[in-house]
């Protein structure tokens, strides 16, 4: 390839989205069926499912899609539903989709996959396994997934080697991280403050509950909550806790607070304030943006229990149908346009559905087959650590309770309790255990109430 | 209170250089309250200036900046991305798969692959990486890139005040990027120049919140005034009891009736439409009554006596005689409404549903994105761009409103 | 009822025949509606299903909402007087005879008119620990006694506090109603307390005080009702639901928004808001109370 080959490829395949946009919106499409469609993405994330958008608009005559981007997505689609008018499509994320379901919120999709032929099984097998799961909800399938994000151990080879820590080596197990973590930590030595660390759990802190979930722990056995009775989720908790103790409170607050958002040039991780971190696939497009060039490596999750290695959580953005949706015929088409695929694609131009999206987006694609063209030339320089972490044994997805919305909310709130050291682990796990505990039992009931769950509520396990 | 001091009786050079030393004072508080309100506000405009990456810089900075520096012999604009902290050398691979890509190599990576790689240049701790600033490439990689040493980039003072129509544009929610595409094809090629977008922007956002608060204080005007003159100048049974109940209903918090108003204006059809924004103020509420009553109750009952006898209707009455006379009343109760649905973010975060009904409040929410950060520039330019109109409004009527407050509140 | 009884009832009712449309349905109607409701389990996308006193007993034993209770509660305990005392003095201040009035009280005024999703961004930089403007001022006073500056919004014990500053930016509101009220006081007052050689404490005390009195206690009230609905601000820079750091943020109507918008647990959020209800009108005859007592 050319120099820069990769990079005028993408942007020839960016440019002709827009311009297909373009074209295909001045083309007349009388006679076509509309269909409503509202995606959390708006700026450069949204070029990606705009050109799918637009390929599908041109692949066939029935149907138009209108891509709405629309903010604080899962409750406009909650309150449109509710209000009777919802869009024929919405793109919500995966931990959604059981609290929606059991809300009736969304339509069920074994119909339509039957419709086509095969059973909801045949259909998801085109994904990893773990994508297949996300789709579901108690077996039954309500999404299909728009685009993934699995997540990754993400560090700066250039602190590394500033440490005398080989670069190319990124901690394999627990106690390697907490090793690397000390001596890649860095003090003022006059008023020690803490200038770096090597690791700090709260950044980010959008899934406390996965450090419980890695070092093994359960957090739904299916039936009742397992927070606070597996003795793992508190191990866990007391790693975290460690952290806090080992730098110090104030001094930990006081340099946590110098970061600047997530998603600006002054994140942590960008800035070298944090070597490493856990973060999903579309980091790599926030260092194109913020630091071009930075120097990093992408690894599977550390081992934090024996003989699991590749740990990783799979996250999905997902498709649904809102119930009470006009065309939900339609919406299905749509659907399937974007998980389908061309295996043969050789070049950027027969990248097809789903694989232009990733491509575009620069995420590794949900799917089992990879076309030639899309395994060689990604963009992603680490595309293929992420396939294999899609693909591992230990990959996990946010586990599927109806609640979840709560537990997810109520497990942050342990995390900053513990790692605020304003309440001790073990604390902090039996209260947030009593608390989601009680949230499900509501809910079970409710849903006996409505005529969804035939039994009474079992009982749920005190820790 | 200054006629009161230079009327005391005390000697007339002292009260005046007590009166002098007292202004000072005042002028002193005026002042550092002043600052204290600016000082965010001033920021706020700074920030609708700045490129992106200087919005949100720790630490702060105030003046935005330009940097330039030579890109391949060529003088373009920066943006200063970090300092490299190790020395190295730049180099261009020359072989195997990544062949063309150039990167930033230390001393011993670049000689462990010295086969495969062309060296550019030196690089030395403390050097700025560099890369071009360029509005028009949707992927931010293809844009040139260096290492620089700090002098050789040149930095100067420059408000970037493109900031404000491109954050206009940017509300509909696509990025400036895709817009500018967009419209160079428009450009280029007239046959295919559609309606530029179908997408809702500023301009849509603009006349749904116009029509929420034109609508809204029409409404407001003319049905509190219709009950305050039955509260104030009609003596019927139940009257007070009434109006007590009324007065009870300020105190009603707005969780207790969001979720039948929701089950209601969903009965009605009215979600997703800009009807739930302001049909409700033409039926009155609470406060606006109070005001109004209070200040038709100031007027002297004999202008209606004699209206009476003439034979004139109570409509006609509260038509020709109390509302004239009532205006600053009437726009202060219509300004507070104008201001107040302006700005409201909760209502039509509940009810409205689709982009093109969205009002301006809620479409400043479109520069927060989950996945590509928020941009501070446009969200603080497309602020600035929002409160001017009320400001301008505030700024020319605040003493007809201040003064309609003050008659109406003076016997309550 | 005599005819002209009958007459001028209808004539009444007749004017505010809106305001009775108006009151039905969109105030008594949803009140009635939401004490239903919550008795109910019930989310907007399924009907509700009547469970009797579940929802309060539930409301007891929930912890969240004592703690979002015991958050507004404080939020409100310093930002009403606070904020009582800010708006006031502004508004003495503005009531001078100064040049540019106009645009003092324009100034002041603003902040209650920029949008929130961009003032509580401000003050997120403000407030920031490290960087911050606020920090910057404090940390050169505190330094010679060894003190440091807090970090905040980052410090479960000073959150609220930061927030209750923030609140006090707001107080344009208050602050125009004060400045309408203060030119109601008879100047004749102000000369004769001049002649007598009151100074400017004794007349603002005897004088000023006693006669906004009624305004005061209006701006109380509201200042009550509004700080203990506080949302969008604690909405915005807690996160929703969250009350980040540690819960320290969570305030009553966000916790109430979340339970029904996110949660869809309306019924339990409509016994929510009649708790608030029921709260807000006893600290308003409280407070009203207080205020009889203390002009007699």
């Amino acid at each position: 390839m050319s120099p820069f080959g990769r990079a005028r490829v993408l942007r020839r395949g960016v440019l002709g989205a827009v311009l297909a946009t373009t074209f295909l919106r001045a083309a007349p499409d009388a006679g076509r069926i509309h269909l409503s469609y509202w995606e959390k993405w708006a700026g450069i994330d949204s070029a990606g499912m705009r050109a799918v958008v637009a390929a599908f608009n041109e692949a066939q005559s029935r149907y138009v899609v209108e891509y709405l981007p629309v903010s604080q997505i899962e409750r406009k689609v909650v309150v449109a539903t509710a209000g009777g008018d919802p869009p024929d499509i919405a793109g919500l994320w995966a931990q959604n989709v059981a609290s929606f379901a059991d809300n009736e919120a969304i339509l069920p999709l074994e119909d339509l996959v039957r419709r086509d032929g095969g059973t909801t099984d045949q259909w998801l097998a085109r994904y990893y396994p773990v994508y297949a799961d996300i789709c579901r909800h108690q077996g039954r399938m309500f999404a299909a997934v728009s685009t993934p994000a699995t997540i990754a151990l993400h560090w700066n080879k250039a602190l590394f080697r500033e440490v005398g820590l080989d670069p190319e080596r990124p901690p394999r197990t627990l106690a390697e991280l907490d090793e690397f973590s000390r001596r890649l930590a860095k003090r003022d030595p006059a008023t020690g403050a803490i200038l770096r660390l090597g690791f700090l759990p709260q950044e980010p802190d959008w899934w406390p509950w996965l450090y419980c979930a890695w070092f093994g722990g359960q957090l739904f056995d299916g039936r009742a909550v397992t927070l606070g009775t597996d003795p793992r989720n508190l191990a866990a908790m007391r790693w975290v806790a460690g952290y806090t103790r080992d730098a110090g409170l104030a001094s930990v607050t006081t340099f946590a607070s110098g970061f600047g958002k997530y998603g600006t040039p002054q994140t942590a991780f960008l800035n070298g304030k944090i070597a490493m971190m856990f973060q999903g696939v579309w980091f790599n497009n926030f260092i194109q943006k913020f630091r071009p060039g930075l120097d990093y490596g992408v690894a599977p999750f550390p081992a934090a229990q024996a003989g699991v290695e590749d740990f990783t959580l799979a996250e999905a953005d997902v498709l649904v149908i809102p119930r009470g949706a006009r065309h939900a015929d339609g919406a299905w088409e749509f659907i399937k346009f974007v998980n389908s695929h061309n295996a043969h694609a050789q070049n950027r131009s027969e990248l097809q559905g789903m694989e232009l999206l990733c491509f575009l987006q620069q995420k590794n694609s949900p799917l089992r087959d990879w076309s030639p063209f899309f395994t060689q030339h990604h963009p992603h320089p680490h595309i293929a650590e992420f396939r294999r972490l899609s693909a591992s044994p230990h990959a996990i997805r946010i586990p599927d309770v109806g609640v979840w919305q709560e537990y997810d909310r109520e497990c942050k709130a342990m995390f900053e309790r513990v790692r605020l050291l304003v309440a001790t682990p073990e604390e902090a796990i039996a209260y947030t255990h009593a608390r989601v505990s009680a949230s499900w039992a509501r809910h079970q009931l409710s849903l006996v109430r409505h005529g969804q769950l035939a039994e009474a509520p079992s009982p749920t396990r005190a820790p | 209170m200054e006629t009161a001091a230079e009327k005391s009786p005390a000697p007339v050079r002292a009260s005046r250089a007590r009166a002098s030393r007292r202004q000072y004072v005042i002028y002193g508080l005026l002042a550092c309250a002043a600052l204290v309100f600016l000082t965010p506000l001033a920021w706020l405009l700074a920030t609708s200036l700045k490129p992106v990456e200087q919005t949100m810089s720790m630490p702060p900075t105030w003046i935005p900046r330009t940097h330039s520096a030579l890109l391949d012999g060529e003088r373009v604009e920066v943006s200063r991305d970090y300092q490299v902290t190790q020395p190295g050398v730049i180099a261009e691979i020359t072989a195997g798969p990544e062949a063309g890509r150039r990167l930033l190599f230390t001393d011993e990576q670049a000689a462990a692959r010295q086969a495969e790689i062309r060296v550019l240049h030196r690089v030395e701790s403390g050097w700025w990486r560099v890369t071009e600033r360029s509005a028009t490439n949707i992927v931010a990689r293809t844009a040139r890139w260096d290492v620089v040493p700090p002098e050789a980039i040149e930095s100067r003072v420059r408000f970037r005040w493109e900031n404000y129509p491109k954050a206009l544009v940017a509300l509909s929610g696509k990025s400036v990027e895709e817009i500018e595409a967009e419209a160079r094809r428009g450009a280029s090629a007239p046959a295919a120049a559609a309606p530029a977008s179908d997408a809702p922007g500023f301009s849509t956002f603009l006349g749904n919140t116009l029509t929420v608060c034109v609508l809204g204080v029409l409404g407001v005007v003319f049905s509190n005034a219709l009950v305050a003159y039955g509260f104030a100048r009609l003596r019927w049974r139940g009257r007070d009891t009434f109006f007590a109940i009324t007065l009870a209903t300020m105190m009603v918090p707005f969780p207790v009736l969001v979720v039948p108003l929701y089950g209601l204006f969903k009965q009605l059809g009215w979600i997703g439409t800009l009807l739930p924004l302001w049909a409700p103020a033409w039926f009155a509420s609470a406060f606006n009554i109070f005001l109004l009553r209070q200040f038709f109750r100031t007027i002297p009952e004999e202008l209606s006596e004699a209206a009476r006898i003439d034979g004139c209707s109570e409509f006609a009455i509260f038509w020709r005689i109390i509302l004239p006379l009532s205006k600053p009343a009437l726009a202060t109760a219509a300004l507070l409404h104008f201001l107040f649905a302006w700005n409201d973010f909760m209502g039509p975060l509940l009810y409205l549903t689709r982009q093109k009904s969205f009002t301006l409040a809620l479409a400043l929410q479109s520069y927060q994105s989950q996945q590509s950060g928020v941009q501070w520039h446009y969200l603080m330019a497309a602020s600035a761009v929002t409160i001017l109109p009320i400001v301008l409004l505030f700024f020319f009527a605040q003493k007809t409103f201040i003064q309609g407050i003050a008659t109406t509140g003076s016997r309550s | 009822m005599t005819p002209r009884d009958r007459r001028s009832l209808l004539s009444g009712l007749g004017f505010t025949s809106l305001w009775i449309v108006g009151f039905g349905t969109f105030v008594a109607y949803p009140m009635l509606a939401s004490l239903f409701y919550s008795f109910c389990d019930y989310s907007i996308l399924k009907s509700p299903v009547w469970c009797g006193f579940e929802n309060y007993q539930t409301l007891v034993r929930d912890d969240l909402f004592w703690k979002s209770l015991r958050n507004t509660l404080f939020f409100a305990g310093l930002a009403v007087p606070l904020g009582t005392i800010t708006a006031l003095s502004l508004a003495l201040l503005l009531n001078c005879e100064v040049r540019g009035r106009a645009f003092f009280r324009t100034l002041f005024y603003l902040p209650s008119i920029v949008p929130v999703v961009a003032s509580s961004m401000l003050w997120l930089w403000m407030l920031n620990g490290k960087f911050g403007l606020i920090n910057a001022l404090l940390a050169p006073v505190l330094a010679p006694f060894g003190l440091t500056p807090p970090v905040w919004l980052a410090d479960p014990a000073w959150a609220k506090p930061a927030l209750v500053m923030m609140s006090l930016w707001g107080v344009g509101n208050a602050m125009v109603i004060y400045l309408a009220g203060l030119q109601n006081v008879p100047r004749e007052l102000y000369e004769a307390a001049a002649i007598d050689g009151a100074g400017a404490w004794p007349r603002f005390r005897h004088i000023t005080l006693p006669t906004i009195a009624p305004v005061i206690y209006f701006n109380v009230i509201m200042g009550l009702i509004n700080a203990l609905q506080i949302f969008t601000q604690a909405f915005v820079i807690a996160e929703g639901a969250e009350g980040n750091p540690a819960r320290s943020t969570l305030f009553y109507t966000p916790y109430l928004f979340s339970t029904a918008f996110y949660d869809l647990r309306m019924g339990y959020a409509s016994a929510m808001a009649w708790v608030l209800f029921a709260l807000i009108a006893g600290l308003a005859w409280l407070a009203t109370r207080l205020m009889r007592d203390s002009l007699h």
